[in-house]
């Protein structure tokens, strides 16, 4: 089996199991969704309906073949109605999901690329200025909060120093996190591109090639950016999924619209079809980033499996 | 250098869990005429908008914190030890098995469980920690299994064995005691990602009972007051900030 494919039925197979893991927590719930939908949509509580919407849900059949028909919706797009709008849940996704998407992805797209050249200079002279820098950097962000980090900003650029407007609907209310995001990543992955870029000038063949009258500079470049580069990517994984969990608080503070606020106001509904999408569009959308790096590194990689 | 970390960390502590028993007052106690107080010799840390003392709620939110990480800790350590050691004893498919779930639980995101959790649930630090230590398990079930194959080669195990020692009696007396100190090392890595973690968790407050102080869920309080009383939204972000870094710390340098 060729490697695009072997990796992409590995996505598949995970999809598909944290799927059946996800279903089976959420119709293990105590609470009714049959008591729950006639509450929030103001049907007739009677015998009829509750029978109806039974039937119609399917809740009368067995586990497994509840969750194949529930996966054949979910497949041809009918992800069920959000209990507390009454709307189509993938409706409802797909007018959120492009402003969670873009605040994410710019993040950490930008994260890679400022710290390929922030970690070259930190790797140039160690214990530099830019080297220290980027070490305080990093052990800032793993200890201060997002959020906590993201409430300092909007004082003092928002409130103090008027700089930026944050909670306008257009690019501007969207600048501070995707900073947040893109700065917790940077700091990360920064440190990794350095750390194993300097490995390499501990190699004999970094020695050899300074000898034959390379500059640090350019045989960092030329013999230490692919390995240090490789070892980045992997580090990408851990980023992006940290950057993708931390969405909906960053939406729940900056007001923004995107599908971590939504299930957030679902939950007091007990809106089980939001859960439920929310998990598979996370799910999917790492699980397809994932694949993509695995894919990456493949190509990157000294040895071809 | 070490030595003060750890008398930091040891201190924090110390404070986190004192806030299960011991308030300076009652951290509910509202009064009015005692708004936005500024920090006195009274209340240390002021009073919030209905005249509570912040110092009393920020040590419960301490306990509250120290709850899940102490569940998270376990979980993490009991689960990796229990599923490494099962799949390096188990050659063969059953390990692979084993491995292959742990792999498929690194890519799902630690917050999108407890999230999940929290919204099925309701939030309190048992369930928290408790979601957070499951989605944790790969990466340690991974580790525990590296770890207890190489023990397992190791020539005094091999003696042990070729002496008559069977599986458990090998495992329980040999692998895990030898091991353990590793596993606890890159658990508690990852300590200060948990507390930030949570205080995300309670930021959002989904299914949370309002009347119970976390750090995350001060801040979503205290969010509001943040052009009139700045100062009230500092205290709580501190504390998580000082928590996570001291954790960081003390085992990065270990």
């Amino acid at each position: 089996m060729t490697l695009p494919a072997r990796i992409t039925l590995r996505t598949v197979t995970s999809l598909l199991v944290i799927s059946l893991l996800a279903f089976a927590v959420i119709s293990a719930m105590p609470s009714d969704p049959v008591a729950i939908a006639i509450r929030a949509w103001n049907l007739p509580p009677d015998g009829a309906t509750v029978a109806g919407l039974r039937s119609q849900w399917g809740l009368d059949r067995p586990f497994l073949e509840r969750y194949g028909a529930w996966l054949a919706r979910f497949v041809r797009g009918d992800w069920g109605l959000s209990f507390r709008t009454g709307e189509p849940v993938l409706a409802e996704f797909l007018q959120r999901l492009p402003l969670t998407m873009t605040m994410a992805l710019s993040g950490l797209a930008l994260a890679p690329l400022l710290a390929v050249p922030l970690g070259f200079l930190a790797a140039l002279r160690p214990s530099g200025w830019i080297d220290r820098a980027t070490r305080g950097l990093a052990v800032f962000v793993q200890a201060v909060p997002s959020i906590w980090l993201g409430l300092i900003l909007l004082y003092v650029l928002g409130v103090q120093l008027r700089w930026i407007r944050p909670f306008t609907r257009d690019w501007n209310g969207l600048i501070l996190p995707v900073a947040l995001i893109a700065l917790h990543s940077l700091a990360v992955l920064t440190r990794v591109y350095r750390r194993d870029l300097l490995d390499v000038t501990r190699q004999p063949f970094f020695r050899t090639a300074l000898a034959k009258g390379l500059t640090r500079a350019g045989a960092l470049w030329r013999h230490g950016h692919a390995h240090a580069l490789y070892a980045m990517i992997s580090a990408f994984r851990a980023e992006a999924s940290w950057a993708v969990g931390s969405t909906a608080a960053l939406e729940v503070l900056f007001g923004l619209p995107g599908i971590g606020q939504f299930l957030v106001e679902s939950i007091a509904a007990r809106d089980y079809p939001v859960l439920q999408a929310y998990v598979m569009v996370v799910a999917a959308w790492l699980l397809v980033l994932n694949a993509g790096v695995a894919l990456c590194l493949a190509w990157l990689g000294p040895s071809r499996p | 250098m070490r030595r003060t970390l750890s008398t930091l960390a040891l201190l924090m502590l110390g404070l986190m869990l004192i806030g299960a028993i011991w308030q300076p007052h009652d951290p509910d106690a509202v009064n009015l005429s005692m708004r936005f107080a500024l920090p006195s010799p009274d209340h240390w840390l002021g009073t919030d908008q209905l005249g509570r003392d912040v110092l009393s709620r920020l040590m419960i939110g301490g306990w509250r914190t120290a709850v899940v990480l102490g569940c998270v800790a376990a979980i993490g350590m009991i689960g990796g030890t229990v599923f490494g050691v099962t799949a390096a004893m188990l050659e063969g498919w059953r390990g692979a098995l084993i491995l292959r779930a742990g792999e498929m639980f690194i890519v799902v995101p630690t917050l999108v469980v407890a999230l999940t959790a929290a919204a099925l649930f309701g939030l309190n630090p048992v369930t928290a920690g408790m979601a957070m230590g499951l989605a944790g398990i790969g990466p340690y079930t991974l580790l525990a299994h590296a770890l207890a194959r190489r023990l397992l080669a190791e020539p005094f195990v091999q003696a042990a064995r070729a002496l008559g020692v069977g599986g458990c009696g090998l495992v329980l007396r040999h692998v895990v005691p030898n091991m353990t100190p590793v596993l606890f090392a890159h658990i508690g890595a990852n300590a200060g990602l948990a507390v930030t973690a949570y205080a995300a968790l309670a930021f959002l407050g989904l299914g949370a009972d309002p009347s119970k102080p976390d750090w995350g869920a001060m801040l979503f309080e205290y969010r509001m007051f943040i052009f009139d009383h700045p100062l009230l939204m500092v205290w709580p972000g501190l504390a998580i900030a000082m928590v996570a870094a001291t954790l960081n710390a003390v085992f990065d340098a270990t």
